[in-house]
């Protein structure tokens, strides 16, 4: 199943992060696909929000992980792999403490990680209309039975 | 009597050890290809964690540079947080066990405060050290922060980034021209032939002390992408104008943040820590701003603003001082809002 928004203003996200927290109950894994700029860490932070989460929500892209807690104590992880030159670097953080852990990953560029995605993930593809700052936005369970 | 100090930095991607006497560096070592090399080929281990091949050589290394024994050292000093929790672990572990195993103290340190500590390392004999109250503003790929500074470990955020750091917006400014990561330092060499006038670019409008970077990166991205549609040349051909403004509106974002919060609390002292404290832009403008202001300007050098042991060890020479040892039983922190600064 794929559910697609269009997102013409930023306080359209919130009806997106609003799918984004339901479809949590699906995979606790979600790879954000999309070019630089076109708003991954804006959704993110969304998303943040609507978990609940009492942490600033800022760009991973230095630190690779941050680590953020909601108000009911739960853990959410958002990645950056964007500064990844080799999957070796994911393996040197202990990737798979996270992943395989029950505590949500939001990642941003997932490409550079792909064959470290677990078999069931939620896909998200933010793809911005040439010539417009029209967002679509594709949510799909991947590997869902 | 002399104090002899082990610092371990490992809270990200590079490993590092320093030795101290006093304040003074006697070694500061971060790893890298020659570490391996020096110390007779890399360290085998289970599991491909580069810290846990790096540490025992960087350690060993930095006893033999300093000319000291492991018995003269009276403390060892470790990164608890902030950082990523894989690599600091290996670092607390190491210092845990080392502080065990020689008898002597074992120190925690945060690594945002070592950032600002290192600049009462003294190994320069005309060395300006800050008085306190002082500012000082943190700025790297991973931090964008002003920290008013009343004692040593007495430190208030004013403000900080709500979205990107000013390093990671110099890196993808660059990544959008093509130029080649982490582009930071490239963009500081281009820049320095081009006219910084040349295009303009938005400031955010944050208010207090915060910054925010995100709206620039993509206004950068936009505006390239539009110039590209009716000239594909368009960034070949203005490469260091553009390097000198995107430049110059990051050093500006950074100033006027900084001149507020000096003017709001009338603090003279200034500093900068921090990676990005080597652009040549920022380190120019906090000149002329102090200058206009009549700030006492304290820029660190290179070695001891990138990610270093150095500053871990003298922030462990203060606590060392004051007899502020840490227990066995702490754990590291990921976040640095775990933990009040």
């Amino acid at each position: 199943m794929k559910i697609v928004f269009e997102v013409a203003r930023l306080d359209q996200l919130d009806k997106v992060a609003k799918t984004l927290a339901a479809v949590a109950a699906e995979a606790n894994v979600f790879a954000f696909y999309g070019p630089m700029g076109a708003g991954k860490t804006t959704l993110i932070k969304q998303f943040c929000r609507r978990l609940d989460v009492t942490d600033e929500v800022n760009s991973p892209t230095f630190s690779i992980v941050n680590e953020y807690l909601t108000t009911k104590d739960e853990s959410v992880y958002h990645f950056d792999f964007y500064r990844i030159n080799k999957l070796e670097e994911a393996y040197d953080i202990g990737y798979e403490n996270y992943f395989y852990s029950q505590w949500l990953c939001l990642i941003e560029w997932p490409e550079k990680i792909e064959q470290l995605l677990p078999e069931k993930y939620v896909k998200v593809q933010i793809t911005v209309e040439p010539d417009s700052e029209i967002r679509t936005i594709d949510i799909e369970v991947i590997g869902a039975n | 009597m002399n104090t002899f100090i082990l610092g371990i930095e490992s809270s990200c991607d590079d490993t590092s050890a320093a030795i101290l006497c006093n304040t003074r560096v006697l070694a500061n070592i971060i790893a890298n290809q020659d570490v391996h090399k020096k110390y007779g080929g890399v360290v085998p281990e289970l599991a491909s964690r580069a810290h846990q091949q790096n540490i025992i050589p960087v350690v060993d290394i930095a006893l033999k540079e300093a000319k000291i024994n492991k018995n003269q050292l009276h403390a060892v000093a470790y990164t608890r947080g902030p950082g990523l929790l894989g690599s600091l672990l290996v670092g607390s572990s190491f210092a845990k066990a080392f502080a065990l195993a020689s008898g002597i103290k074992l120190i925690e340190v945060d690594h945002m405060e070592a950032h600002i500590l290192a600049h009462f390392l003294t190994d320069d004999k005309d060395k300006n050290i800050p008085e306190f109250p002082f500012l000082c503003l943190t700025v790297s790929g991973g931090h964008t922060q002003i920290v008013k500074v009343d004692a040593h470990f007495e430190m208030e955020i004013l403000g900080k980034t709500i979205d990107d750091a000013a390093g990671e917006t110099f890196d993808k400014a660059a990544k959008i021209m093509g130029l080649p990561y982490p582009g930071g330092p490239v963009l500081d060499q281009l820049a320095k032939d081009g006219n910084p006038e040349a295009f303009h670019f938005p400031e955010p409008k944050m208010s207090n002390f915060d910054y925010s970077f995100s709206g620039l990166k993509t206004s950068i991205l936009y505006f390239l992408r539009d110039h590209l549609k009716t000239d594909k040349d368009f960034i070949e051909k203005n490469k260091a104008d553009l390097c000198a403004s995107i430049q110059k509106t990051i050093v500006s974002i950074l100033m006027k943040k900084l001149v507020l919060a000096a003017q709001s609390t009338g603090i003279k002292h200034i500093a900068i820590a921090g990676g990005v404290s080597a652009n040549s832009g920022l380190r120019a403008a906090m000149l002329s701003a102090g200058e206009k202001h009549s700030w006492h300007v304290y820029i660190p050098k290179l070695d001891y603003s990138t990610d270093n042991a150095a500053m871990i060890a003298i922030a462990g020479y203060f606590k060392y001082m004051k007899n502020e040892i840490a227990s066995q039983k702490l754990t590291p922190y990921t976040r640095q809002s775990n933990k009040t600064l």
